[in-house]
């Protein structure tokens, strides 16, 4: 296996970070929920996440600090962004709604209104005090090394060396992501729970009509 | 405004929101005993608080509402 070279995630990654926050987002398909839910350009969403992750508020997806990124040869490959939930002493979602709230323009509010209701059918609550995986992005020509898996094990290590009490990792994939599903159950996550939409608009959204919560038990 | 003209505005704006008729707020209240209490939810309701009182907050201010009765706070130190 080639080496990489791990560490955390500085403000000079930000442009490989909104790379790895739009392909994870997309999880293999072609669309982007930054654009459709909030009615933004592709461009426009990749300036928009990048602002918000210059905000370097900890605590969630859109925080540099959350984040380890895999270099090889000086060439960025490979990140994964994880957090302890709570540990700022609010939800990772209220982060990220006030990131969304403050940098994006009045009109995506508007257009976020209206889907509301569909969004909440495939949302699932983080739980307080655990370790979530909310991003993890390797390069096409780096997949099946083993670099997803040596990312997440390094960022659940450091984690852990700040909250030794932890005991459970959790991590969210879209349902149609099998390829996903079947990487994670190798690295001992479990399915627990799946939410799914039964409204047919919710493809024209999101990359799948539905949401697996996977659990792994670190002690 | 007092505080409890302001919690009952309060109180219909995030009933609205989170499509809750019975929710009644109190200080403590926080994103964890809401229902469906989400980051587009969130950004929403910010939103609509915002435009009902006339009001902008800045993003240090919305990191530091922990709870509802942190939330008043600074709604009403803007007032």
């Amino acid at each position: 296996m080639p080496a990489f070279n791990i560490r955390k995630a500085t403000i000079d990654d930000i442009p490989f970070l909104v790379d790895s926050i739009i392909e994870a987002e997309k999880g293999g398909t072609g669309i982007l929920s930054y654009s459709t839910v909030f009615g933004l350009t592709p461009d426009e969403s990749k300036k928009y996440i990048k602002n918000m992750l210059l905000e370097e508020v900890d605590g969630c997806e859109l925080s540099i600090s959350s984040y380890l990124v895999a270099e090889k040869e000086g060439q960025l490959v490979g990140a994964v962004g994880a957090w302890i939930e709570g540990n700022e002493g609010i939800p990772s979602s209220v982060l990220k709604g006030n990131l969304l709230k403050f940098t994006l323009p009045k009109i995506c509010i508007e257009k976020a209104l209206s889907l509301n209701n569909l969004v909440k059918d495939i949302h699932i609550e983080n739980i307080n005090n655990t370790i979530q995986v909310g991003i993890v992005y390797v390069s096409q020509s780096y997949r099946g090394l083993g670099l997803a898996n040596i990312l997440i094990e390094e960022q659940i290590k450091s984690l852990l060396q700040i909250s030794p009490e932890i005991v459970q990792c959790y991590l969210q994939v879209f349902g149609d992501n099998n390829a996903a599903i079947k990487a994670y159950e190798k690295l001992h996550f479990k399915k627990i729970t799946e939410r799914r939409s039964e409204n047919n608009l919710i493809v024209k959204y999101f990359p799948s009509a539905s949401k697996v919560l996977m659990k792994r038990q670190l002690k | 405004m007092e505080r409890k003209t302001l919690e009952d505005k309060l109180t219909g704006i995030f009933r609205k929101i989170f499509n809750n008729e019975g929710l009644t707020i109190i200080d403590d209240l926080t994103a964890n005993d809401v229902a469906n209490w989400d980051s587009l939810s969130h950004m929403i309701l910010i939103g609509e608080i915002e435009k009902s009182f006339g009001i902008t907050f800045k993003l240090k201010e919305l990191n530091k509402m922990k709870n509802v009765g942190n939330m008043m706070d600074i709604i009403l130190s803007k007032l």
